[in-house]
């Protein structure tokens, strides 16, 4: 089956989203068309109040549109109330976040643990599972460990970790690398490049770091709440519409 | 990794805030199962002094406990030697009846004469072996041994007053009572007075009384009172001691004699009756199967006389008045404390929540249901309940076994005897029991709201938190 071919992971369709700063009423994202491919590490770039967290938050099913249709992993989310939303987020979508965000009184291994906990696997394949994700992130003989007790890098790890525990469609991870050094930063981009290939897992990153940039395989510009391109590597040129000099991307029609 | 691990984790997270918590609800608890100890304890003190001065039951006359005091021949119970036996050989009352016994009640004027002063009393007949037996009755423990029985092996003229009668007929110095100061009024014109020669006659056996001396221990009164045909009759009385009544009202007018004596008085040679039968039981609990047996036992003897069994609490209403009175201020303690630990643990579990917000939006965002989170607040809310709880139980159990050692007394209202202070918390079940429960609940409660708060923070909004 050629590439074209394959579901979709994530459609967004006439989005819009909007905030109530006080009395004003502030649009974040202004009639969004978008598709990410299943497998491939799409980035977000744009500047500051582009819209790119508030996309994430769309396609991680933490937030909901004010209007248009998000469709994740083959299912309307719009029409899930919040219980199947959580469980829809447990079973589909990994999140990786700039501040780590791991539970501080659970160690590494009980932080990975906790979405298989949640999702009420078996003991004995739970440990099986986390000492797995463990080992394939680097962080096997700091299991016990709490994240306290853990560096920056390692606990980016343990995210990792924890993101992939139950096998999700979708990875979304914003700005990942912000909180690292630059030498870890790389580290947990290579890690995270090899946790997609080997899980085939879709990741959808937002960052503005140009080695997250250049890893990237679809790379998406935003721009005051709109789309303002969207290249994907190794694809024919659809229609450019604002060209960028980076020779790893060739520019693609937006998805409509 | 469940629920209660992560709860518990999150408690020892802030481990200052969380003791502070903690030995807040575990004061609250110790100081309300405390005041429960000193509530249970003066319970059973009442209920152990009413209960050996009067028994747990009473047969008596339907009518006597409102009429029978004026005239005691007419609402009396005739036959009460076979009623006694009937409640005696009865298979079901044998087992748990430890003391049946006859008393009489009566009104009447004391008199001393000697010092020539008198006044109205009102007396009681009592069988000295039976209520000797009645004050060992100890089934609480309360460590407060009744005094012995003053008529017990005493002659059949022997008499008891209280410590009102004591000194209003000026037997103090006599009895030796300690704080009895005679009046000015009454030293001055006291004249010594001679039984008049009548009054001794109707006494009889004293006879000439200007001259003899009467050298036994005690004091001498003299105790008229109306017989049932509604002639005075008198007996001479050797007071042996004055004892407290507990009430002033009461201290002001008792006179105990031997059943025998006012029977004497006021039956003559007639037929007695007794105005009541004390039935002590074994054990308190034993009162409504008791009642219902003696119930089915009366019907025998009711179609010649309308009886009627009457607990303790019937036949002392102040006993009633009392524990209610202590009951509702335990109630309004437990309420405050209550009131107070809700507080407390509420404003611990939304600083929680305010400092663990992007935790909480991180947890809902991997999958954690909104109830999920509930469920992680109220059970660290239920933790603290419980550990608090638990806490001051242990406390309580550990200050009160401490005061009790301690050997301290307290004066309770209206008594001149100095009681041991105790505070009965163990062994108190059912107190220790709900206090804990009540104590947990509120720490369940108290942890509600912020839970519910916790749970509908938006995910975006919690994540955003700084």
């Amino acid at each position: 089956m050629s590439e074209a071919k394959l579901e979709p992971v994530a459609v967004l369709k006439g989005v819009t989203k909007s905030y109530q700063m006080d009395a004003v009423e502030v649009p974040v994202l202004k009639g969004i068309d978008l598709l990410i491919r299943p497998g491939h590490f799409t980035v977000l770039l744009g500047p500051s109040g582009s819209g790119k967290t508030t996309l994430l938050n769309l396609l991680g099913c933490i937030d909901r549109p004010d209007q248009g249709q998000v469709v994740v992993a083959g299912c309307e989310i719009d029409q899930l109330d919040e219980a199947q939303r959580a469980d829809f987020r447990a079973a589909n979508i990994g999140f990786i976040f700039q501040s780590f965000n791991l539970i501080p009184v659970l160690t590494a291994f009980e932080n990975i643990e906790y979405p298989l906990v949640l999702a009420g696997m078996e003991p004995d394949r739970r440990r099986r599972r986390v000492e797995r994700l463990l080992d394939a992130v680097g962080l096997a003989d700091r299991a016990d460990n709490r994240p306290g007790q853990l560096s920056g890098g390692q606990r980016q790890r343990v995210a990792i970790a924890r993101a992939l525990a139950r096998k999700p469609k979708l990875v979304i991870a914003d700005e990942p690398t912000a909180s690292l050094d630059s030498q870890t930063g790389l580290a947990i981009l290579a890690l995270m490049r090899r946790m997609q290939e080997r899980y085939k897992i879709s990741f959808l990153f937002s960052s503005h770091d140009r080695t997250v940039i250049k890893a990237a395989d679809d790379l998406i510009t935003l721009r005051d709440g709109q789309i303002l391109s969207i290249r994907r590597k190794a694809a024919p040129v659809v229609e450019a519409a604002e060209p960028e000099a980076d020779p790893d991307f060739v520019d693609t029609q937006a998805d409509q | 990794m469940n629920t209660w691990m992560l709860a518990a984790r999150n408690l020892l997270r802030n481990r200052r805030r969380s003791v502070a918590t903690l030995l807040a609800l575990a004061i609250g608890a110790a100081s309300i199962l405390l005041f429960g100890g000193f509530r249970a304890y003066i319970e059973y003190s009442m209920l152990t002094g009413y209960v050996r001065a009067g028994g747990h039951l009473q047969v008596q006359h339907r009518d006597f406990f409102l009429y029978g005091n004026g005239n005691p021949t007419a609402y009396g119970i005739a036959d009460h030697p076979g009623l006694m036996q009937a409640i005696l050989d009865d298979p079901v009352m044998k087992s748990m009846v430890t003391v049946v016994t006859p008393m009489l009640v009566f009104g009447g004027i004391a008199g001393n004469y000697d010092a020539g002063v008198s006044r109205t009393v009102f007396g009681t007949g009592l069988v000295p072996e039976d209520i000797t037996r009645m004050r060992a009755w100890d089934e609480f423990l309360v460590r407060n041994p009744s005094p012995p029985f003053a008529l017990d092996g005493a002659s059949d003229d022997a008499a008891i007053v209280g410590l009102g009668v004591a000194r209003v007929l000026l037997l103090c110095a006599d009895l030796g009572v300690r704080n009895c100061p005679q009046p000015q009024a009454v030293s001055q014109t006291s004249q010594a007075a001679s039984l008049p020669p009548d009054i001794a006659e109707l006494a009889g056996s004293l006879g000439d009384v200007k001259t003899q001396r009467d050298t036994r221990r005690g004091a001498k009164i003299e105790l008229l009172a109306g017989q049932s045909r509604g002639t005075p009759n008198v007996a001479a009385l050797r007071v042996m001691t004055a004892e407290d009544q507990g009430f002033k009202e009461l201290d002001e007018v008792a006179v105990l004699v031997k059943f025998s004596q006012a029977k004497q008085l006021i039956f003559g040679k007639s037929p007695a009756k007794a105005t009541a039968l004390m039935v002590q039981l074994d054990q308190t609990q034993h009162v409504e199967p008791a009642i219902e047996r003696l119930t089915v036992l009366l019907a025998r003897f009711s179609p010649k006389q309308p009886l009627a069994v009457m607990d303790f609490k019937a036949l002392n209403p102040f006993y009633v008045q009392t524990i209610d009175l202590f009951n509702m201020i335990f109630g309004f303690i437990f309420v405050l404390i209550g009131g107070i630990v809700l507080f407390t643990v509420s404003n611990t579990m939304n600083t929680a929540v305010v400092e663990r917000t992007v935790e909480i939006g991180t947890l809902r965002a991997i999958g954690l249901r909104q109830s999920g989170i509930r469920r992680l607040f109220i059970t660290e809310g239920f933790l603290i309940g419980c550990i608090g709880a638990t806490t001051g139980c242990v406390v309580a159990v550990v200050l009160s076994s401490a005061i009790n050692l301690a050997g301290l007394t307290w004066r309770p209202p209206g008594s001149s005897e100095l009681l041991p202070l105790m505070l009965r918390v163990w062994g108190e079940n059912a107190m220790m029991t709900g206090t804990t429960l009540g104590l947990i609940l509120i720490g369940t409660l108290s942890a509600w709201w912020p839970a519910r708060r916790a749970s509908d923070l938006n995910i975006v909004d919690a994540l955003r938190h700084a």
